[in-house]
């Protein structure tokens, strides 16, 4: 340990002769605390105490998992996660019979004994609410779009249609995090993590897994835990891209300050961290050293991402007005766009507002407004560039919406309750099949009929695109292995091409 | 049949535990009465009416829990009658021997030292047969015969078949996999829920819980839902400790179920058979090797040395290998990575091409690249899909590609190429997609060569 401090020691006498008394005293203090520390970190977690052995080695070999499992179909995934939960009745779960039942009570034999919400569970009625919402089909694979999504009902042909989802939870931020992490509570890692655990990196200049939040968003919060890292090392956790003048913040340089030694700074920085890194062992001193080093190349790699300024017009034009407004769903879908060009291999994109137990009619048209020509946009420039073969685009919320109206419900107005046993996502792109749908619901829209997929299919099909099986893919953390779909979880394989 | 009291039951399945103990007993009262015969150790003999004591209660109580247990209706009845009376008269005859040993029953002829040999040998005999039938009744009658060795196998062989089209869905696929995970539970001698898998009429009338086979409707099939729950359900099968079925049997169940409406004569021709269900049945038939998609085979090729690899990393190339200890590796080359190593792109790739047949995916996207370079990358054979958009080809880079034999796809967009590139494109036989957004290729020679059988999909603008 000593000769570490060689380097660092300055030429001073007084310094001298203070160090080594200095490095005497903690010279025993540390090797017998430091050794023990170690023994006791190897005694909780073997993986953890020796995780900085082999983490410089080249990509190539990194991967101590035996990973890929078998040969990835996506290199790259962008998730387009609709928060709230968008209504699977007014958009793509067309249920013409509804229309005969209108305002009547829903039967019980449909409800099963289902314990609903506080919001509607106390009403002393549940009327039918059929969409108000026109309904055509679309493309050669004959889809059915409302008319809120006309941008949307374009690219219908590309797209792969889960009418079958299920979720165990019925409240947002349990279901959220259901859905980012495998887990109700939070504290397990999100699916992006454990893609970049896995994984590793793509571009060493840019994080591996970035989360865009559409600006100005209402509804239910969310939080920084539904990309986040879990149990797995620190660097695999996402990193918020906010919109406006700062993506990241902190990261450029305060002012008077010109940045010229910064990279000294930190060279000087990493070996102090280094000497501390040999002492502990703990893994953390790594990833903040990783991490330092990242924020330093994000310097220039991200504001070069982040504008889009350089991107033609008629790209502009097929994102939409909005594209051209920092922070909304349609320019952050162009820079998402922009970040998997770049290497980036996952990107979160969160768009708030899909919450509407009053006026859902109005709620989605509006949401849909926001979104739906981006989202097309997406697929479209996606193809065009010859990516969507090796990406893949999800869009879907936590939960779908009841059958029922909650409050009044009249010709043209009605709400939506929350209803995890039924609802509506669509993937696209790496591996899927285009033009496909899977799984059918009851004339309701309440209970699956065919073909369940439940969330931890859903991750463990997300795996399996990316060549892991996710039975395989495992952390040990305070004494067992953990998987993104736990116990859990069949890859779908009727989605796969 | 009345409802068991739960309790019953719950006492009744410690039978198999307590059954165990009076064996022991007894079996342990016949070795003191044989060693006892030598003089030196006549002592042990004056322990045998205490073990034949042990062994009568013991036995008594395991007669009345496996009553308990017989209430359950799970097991077949003239194989348990035959258990219950052997039981029964095993536990008397253990009565009457105890009670003539300490002589409460004044029969001194039978107390001699030949009769109580004898008795406890009969006790063993009875104790072994009674042991027998109930080990046929828990693990079913074959249990104990199945490996004996020098007998022949009675094993019910199908005639073999050519390709999977052929194979008789239940016979070859679904009926395995019963035997192998449900049957032993399941039987006519053993009926769990009351549920046999032994032959079809079995098998439509279901267990206790309803209908095990729904045709037609898997969801609803008490068989599939069981199997589809989380593993620590109650109801999950097969039970805790059991080998769990996998995804694909589960996937030919359901098939058989949904597909085949359970009949049990349907050939997989006849039936609905998605491409991935034919893959599954394949490899379960041994038509195929493992691996989700069928046309997948990696090239087999040697390995990389560490040092080429870290070499070509210096120069900026990035590889990740495509499946674990393959050999194969995707190749990108960022234009950020420009100016590692040496500056010129022949160079590099002259460099790269040290692993050419190491290559399934190449991505040099944004690079000045011409068509010198793909003169270069033309010999990278195993090359599957190819990624040189916003780069300086033309069509004259493209004709040299024309025999390359593994090209399934090529992405182009914003080159400098035209038509002429279509013939080209027509020539390379195993090309699927072509992405060729910004170019000169225009809309109407494009469809005169769409016509043309093997030509490949291309996709100028998507708007």
């Amino acid at each position: 340990m000593c000769d570490h401090h060689d380097i660092l020691r300055s030429n001073n006498k007084d310094l001298q002769s203070f160090e080594k008394q200095f490095d005497r005293r903690h010279f025993l203090k540390k090797t017998s605390l430091g050794i023990g520390a170690l023994a006791l970190g190897s005694l909780l977690n073997t993986e953890k105490a020796w995780a900085n052995v082999g983490s410089n080695m080249p990509l190539f070999n990194k991967n101590k998992q035996g990973l890929p499992h078998h040969l990835p179909k996506a290199k790259r995934i962008i998730y387009l996660f609709q928060s709230g939960g968008p209504s699977q009745l007014d958009l793509f779960d067309y249920k013409p019979k509804l229309v005969d039942m209108f305002g009547k009570d829903l039967p019980e034999s449909v409800i099963g004994g289902q314990r609903l919400t506080g919001m509607s569970g106390s009403q002393s009625t549940l009327p039918v609410a059929p969409s108000s919402l026109k309904f055509k089909q679309y493309g050669e694979s004959r889809a059915w779009v409302s008319e809120a999504m006309p941008y949307l009902s374009e690219v219908v042909d590309d797209l792969c249609f889960i009418k079958s989802m299920q979720t165990d939870q019925i409240n947002h931020t349990p279901a959220v995090t259901f859905f980012q992490t495998g887990h109700q509570l939070p504290g397990r890692p999100s699916m992006g993590s454990w893609l970049s655990y896995g994984l590793g990196s793509d571009n060493d200049n840019l994080p591996t897994f970035i989360t865009l939040v559409s600006k100005n968003g209402k509804g239910q919060p969310l939080k920084a835990s539904l990309w986040g890292n879990g149990f797995l090392p620190t660097e695999h956790q996402g990193v918020q891209f906010r919109s406006g003048k700062d993506p990241v913040l902190y990261l450029n340089n305060p002012d008077n300050y010109d940045g010229n030694d910064r990279k000294k700074m930190l060279d000087y920085l990493g070996r102090l961290n280094n000497i501390q890194n040999d002492a502990y062992g703990d893994p953390e001193i790594q990833a903040r050293m990783t991490q330092y080093e990242m924020a330093y190349r994000m310097q220039t790699s991200v504001p070069e991402v982040t504008d889009t300024s350089d991107e033609p017009d008629h790209i502009f034009e097929l994102y939409g007005k909005d594209s051209r407004d920092a922070g909304t769903y349609a320019a952050n879908c162009l820079m998402a766009r922009k970040l998997l060009e770049k290497g980036v291999k996952f990107v979160q994109l969160f768009h708030q507002g899909w919450d509407q137990h009053i006026g859902c009619p109005g709620g989605v048209r509006n949401q849909s407004r926001k979104t739906d020509q981006a989202t097309a946009a997406l697929i479209k420039d996606l193809k065009q560039r010859g990516m969507l073969d090796d990406t893949l685009v999800v869009w879907g919320g936590e939960f779908g919406r009841t059958v029922y109206s909650q409050g009044q419900l009249t010709d043209k107005n009605y709400g939506r309750d929350h209803h995890p046993k039924a609802f509506t996502m669509w993937m696209a792109g790496a591996g899927v099949k285009p033009g496909f749908s899977y799984g059918e619901t009851d004339d309701f829209s309440y209970n699956v009929v065919k073909d369940p997929v439940h969330v931890h299919d859903f991750h463990a099909t997300l795996l399996h695109l990316f060549g892991i099986d996710h039975e395989r893919l495992t952390f040990k953390h305070q004494g067992r292995r953990f998987r993104l779909t736990d116990v859990h979880g069949h890859v779908v394989k009727d989605l796969l091409t | 049949m009345t409802e068991v009291p739960d309790f019953v039951l719950f006492l009744g399945r410690f039978h198999p535990l307590v059954v165990h103990l009076p064996i022991g007993f007894l079996f342990f009262a016949f070795l003191l009465e044989w060693f006892g015969k030598h003089p030196d150790r006549k002592a042990l003999k004056s322990a045998v009416p205490f073990a034949l004591f042990l062994g009568f209660i013991t036995a008594l109580i395991a007669c009345v829990l496996g009553y308990m247990l017989s209430l359950s209706g799970d097991y077949e009845v003239s194989m348990l009658d035959s258990h219950f009376y052997f039981g029964v008269v095993t536990t008397v005859i253990v009565l009457l021997a105890w009670l003539i040993r300490v002589d409460k029953l004044k029969l001194t002829v039978l107390n001699t030292a030949k009769s109580n040999i004898s008795l406890l040998t009969l006790i063993v005999v009875l104790l072994s047969i009674t042991g027998h039938y109930g080990g046929n009744l828990t693990h079913g009658s074959d249990y104990l015969t199945k490996y004996l060795p020098f007998t022949q196998k009675e094993q019910k062989t199908l005639p073999k078949i050519a390709k999977v089209e052929d194979a008789v869905i239940f016979d070859y696929l679904a009926q395995p996999i019963i035997e192998e995970k449900c049957i032993s539970c399941h039987n006519s001698n053993k009926k769990k829920g009351g549920l046999s898998f032994q032959d079809s009429l079995s098998i439509f009338k279901g267990g206790k819980n309803g209908k095990v086979v729904v045709a037609g409707n898997a969801m609803e099939s008490e068989m599939i839902k069981r199997v589809l729950l989380d593993p620590k359900h109650d109801d999950f099968m097969p039970p805790e400790g059991k080998t769990p079925l996998t995804e694909d049997e589960i996937f030919i169940l359901k098939y058989w179920i949904d597909n085949a409406h359970a009949n049990f004569s349907s050939k997989v021709s006849a039936v609905k058979t998605s491409d991935s269900m034919k893959h599954i049945a394949s490899v379960f038939l041994g038509f195929e090797k493992m691996g989700h998609n069928k046309e997948v085979t990696l090239p087999k090729v040697s390995p990389v040395e560490t040092h080429v690899l870290e070499e070509l990393m210096a120069e900026g190339f990035n590889f990740r290998e495509l499946v674990f200890n393959s050999n194969v590796y995707e190749v990108v080359l960022p234009n950020y990575n420009m100016d590692k190593g040496t500056k010129d792109l022949t160079l590099k790739l002259q460099k790269l091409a040290n692993l050419k047949s190491n290559i399934l995916w190449l991505y040099i996207e944004d690079n000045q690249l011409t068509d010198a370079h793909l003169e270069i990358i033309n010999t990278f054979n195993n090359l599957e899909k190819l990624v040189v958009n916003r780069n300086q080809i033309t069509d004259k880079g493209l004709k040299l590609l024309e025999n390359h034999s593994n090209l399934l796809s090529l992405n182009i967009y914003n080159n400098n190429i035209t038509d002429n590139c279509l013939e080209s494109l027509m020539h390379m036989h195993k090309l699927q997609k072509v992405y060729a957004w910004q170019t000169a290729i225009t809309e109407e020679s494009l469809n005169k060569y769409q016509q043309e059988a093997n030509f490949p999909e291309v996709i100028l603008a998507s708007y």
